[in-house]
């Protein structure tokens, strides 16, 4: 019992109850294996694995530690050796004859650390001569720990949240849903003179919107920025009262969870008769609904990111922008779920190369892009946040220090709130971390006279509401 | 005993090409998302085939490592000493390669597997990663060559031809036979890998829920 109350993040009582851990492992393993598409996978990595430590020069962790236990092929390796001796003949045989590893609670235990300093990013899969991608392993792996209930407390508490308590990670009831949008109908009144509404449970309409509901607590410029974009390209969209919540915490622990929290976003699409997905500025929200063809077939609704409507919107000429543009000097951080595969990285590009006079680029950028180090479900989980800035997060400060800009543009509510963490933490006060479409809302064309409101006073709201947002995220956790 | 050990190869490698494609085939059976991106395990695959563009991460480890592989499976394949033997035993023959070449080549070959190991034993990370395995199996593919050369070149060969010639042959099959039980399996299965990591994320629509069922957790609380 011991060794497992050293965990560097905060775990369920719970979780230190569970008996008879390495047996309840491998049926859980033996279980997946079965029913998944896994087991292929290892077999595969589990033949030509080289150990050439070509993923090792390309992992930001290992870059700053130099510490041999933060290699990707090193942490694939813990997962693959267990399944080489309990899951192949080879291995069983071998074991017979030869006795030698046996699976034990402190092996699980470094299984239980290792898999979380891994932000799954995936960038060393590019570097890997044979293509072994150790994002998948370690996706299997925190799968696999959760069925023995290792997982992170930040992690479930959200999970249980959205599945059996309020039904979205932040705990936001209806209610106060509405009274956000209300207030944020107010601002974008008091500020650019505009009646743009939120609209709720409209049928039939074209996109069913599924930000980071943590949005509506943290990031009320991002929301106000795509109700604008939405407003004046005249887009149908609607805000579902049954499920606003694109966040799936399923992504980083658990495929069974991840299943339901997808099949409940399809369900609320269907339920409201609409035809799309539209994900806020989400990095893993995005990635999770594109697994949308996965769990609802090849009939669920298409998945649009607002960063790719927008860009749409703007070719097709229907997004108005000031002559005012953006002074300040602009960068942008790739969001690694939308980026990594190459799938969504010049769109916002375009939009910002159309909005910023001073745009920078940090290097390296898109497929290549640096993880902002709190990838993975690691950002939700704030007793490491040492770990998130410093560690895993120097690279990242780096990058953005020597970009020069002041204004760092990444359109992902995770990324958001690490980056702004790692500024803090890594000494870039004059840095300011922002969503993109926070910067769209600065300069679309509502085509009225502005209002000369006391824009003081309207920072003054904002920065109560995202007081009053950390507070009660904090609680839920 | 080269028959033998040969046909152990063959039939080694073919089962693990029949192997996975079977299972890249029940793979994609049973994923929900039949839309998989074959072009880019592709791109992926062949990048790492010719991977002239990717030597400039880790320079010299990186030539090191080309260097050899084009060694290695030039020379074996492409010696009219060989190609002769498969010509009086099968009837088959090729275009050869000149000696000299082969010489060149397999000189190449002999230094570039010391230096993986040298390199594989000074690099921390490589270091921490090693095996038995990876340090064992460049030097076991030197010994052919070296053996190769002296049978080729009696002059510098302090043996006896024929105690070359038993080390040559050995060792080749040593090697042979160990291809589809080591990591030197990665002669057929690379070009699968990619394709293998892509299918990895094409999950079978209903897994999570076989899984719960099978661990009596469906319906049970968070």
């Amino acid at each position: 019992m011991q060794t497992k109350e050293t965990y560097s993040y905060y775990v369920e009582t719970a979780t230190l109850q569970v008996t008879d851990r390495p047996r309840k492992f491998l049926e859980a393993f033996a279980s997946v294996l079965k029913h998944g598409n896994y087991g292929a996978v290892l077999d595969t990595y589990s033949r030509v694995s080289a150990k050439c430590a070509r993923c090792a020069a390309s992992c930001q962790l290992y870059e700053t530690t130099q510490d041999s236990r933060d290699i990707p092929c090193r942490r694939s390796q813990l997962l693959l050796r267990v399944y080489q001796r309990y899951f192949t003949h080879a291995g069983v045989a071998k074991a017979r004859l030869f006795g030698g590893f046996t699976l034990s609670d402190e092996y699980l235990d470094e299984m239980a650390e290792e898999y979380y300093r891994c932000t799954a990013c995936r960038r060393c899969k590019a570097t890997c001569p044979v293509g072994i991608d150790h994002g998948l392993i370690t996706h299997l792996a925190r799968w696999l720990l959760a069925e023995i209930k290792v997982i992170p407390k930040a992690l479930v508490v959200s999970v249980r949240e959205q599945l059996e308590g309020v039904g979205n990670t932040s705990a936001i009831p209806v209610p106060a849903l509405k009274d956000t949008c209300e207030f944020l109908e107010e601002e974008l009144q008091d500020l650019y003179g505009v009646d743009i509404k939120y609209p709720f449970d409209v049928e039939g309409s074209e996109y069913v919107f599924f930000p980071a509901v943590s949005d509506f607590l943290l990031e009320a410029d991002t929301l106000m920025g795509n109700a604008a974009v939405m407003h004046v390209t005249g887009g149908s969209w609607t805000i579902g009262t049954g499920n606003y919540d694109g966040i799936n915490y399923g992504l980083f622990y658990s495929d069974r969870m991840m299943e339901r929290i997808v099949n409940n976003v399809v369900a609320e699409v269907r339920r409201l008769k609409g035809r799309k997905v539209l994900v806020g500025e989400c990095g893993h929200a995005t990635r999770s609904a594109w697994f949308i063809p996965t769990f609802a077939g090849p009939d669920g609704p298409e998945v649009v990111n607002c960063l790719e409507y927008a860009y749409n919107m703007l070719e097709a000429g229907k997004l108005p922008l000031k002559d005012a543009l953006i002074e300040e000097r602009v960068t942008y951080h790739d969001p690694c779920n939308i980026a990594r595969t190459g799938r969504i990285t010049e769109e916002p590009r375009e939009i910002l190369k159309a909005i910023c006079k001073d745009y920078m680029e940090m290097t390296p950028n898109r497929t290549r892009n640096y993880c902002c180090g709190g990838g993975g479900g690691t950002v939700s989980i704030d007793e490491i946040r040492g770990f998130r800035t410093g560690l895993m997060g120097k690279r990242k400060a780096e990058q953005i220090r020597a970009t020069e800009a002041q204004l760092v543009v990444s359109p992902c509510a995770n990324c958001k709130k690490q980056l702004k963490e790692v500024c803090e933490d890594n000494e870039l006060n004059d840095v300011e971390v922002v969503g993109l479409h926070d910067l769209l809302l600065k300069v679309i064309d509502f085509g009225v006279p502005e209002p000369q409101a006391e824009a003081s006073e309207a920072e003054h709201l904002n920065e109560e509401q995202s007081e009053a947002g950390e507070l009660q995220s904090d609680t839920v956790k | 005993m080269f028959r033998a050990a040969l046909a152990f190869m063959v039939l080694g490698l073919i089962r693990h090409a029949v192997v996975t494609l079977s299972e890249v085939r029940k793979m994609v059976g049973r994923a929900g998302n039949k839309n998989v991106a074959y072009r880019q395990a592709f791109a992926a695959t062949m990048k790492w085939l010719f991977p002239v563009g990717q030597i400039r991460q880790r320079f010299f480890f990186s030539i090191t490592s080309l260097l050899f592989h084009v060694a290695i499976i030039v020379v074996p394949i492409f010696l009219a000493g060989h190609i002769a033997l498969w010509k009086s035993g099968i009837g088959l023959s090729w275009p050869a390669i000149s000696n000299g070449l082969a010489d060149v080549l397999t000189f190449t070959a002999v230094a570039t597997a010391v230096l993986l190991v040298v390199q594989r034993a000074v690099a921390r990370d490589s270091r921490a990663l090693s095996r038995f395995n990876d340090y064992a199996l460049p030097l076991l593919i030197a010994v052919p060559f070296v053996s190769g050369f002296l049978v080729m070149h009696p002059t510098w060969n302090p043996f006896s031809h024929n105690a070359a010639l038993l080390v040559h042959v050995m060792s080749a099959n040593l090697l042979l036979i160990l291809i589809p039980v080591t990591k030197l399996s990665h002669i057929v299965l690379l070009p699968a890998t990619q394709l293998v990591s892509e299918l990895g994320w094409h999950f079978p629509p209903d897994a999570g829920k076989k899984v719960g069922l099978d661990l009596g957790k469906e319906g049970q609380p968070i």
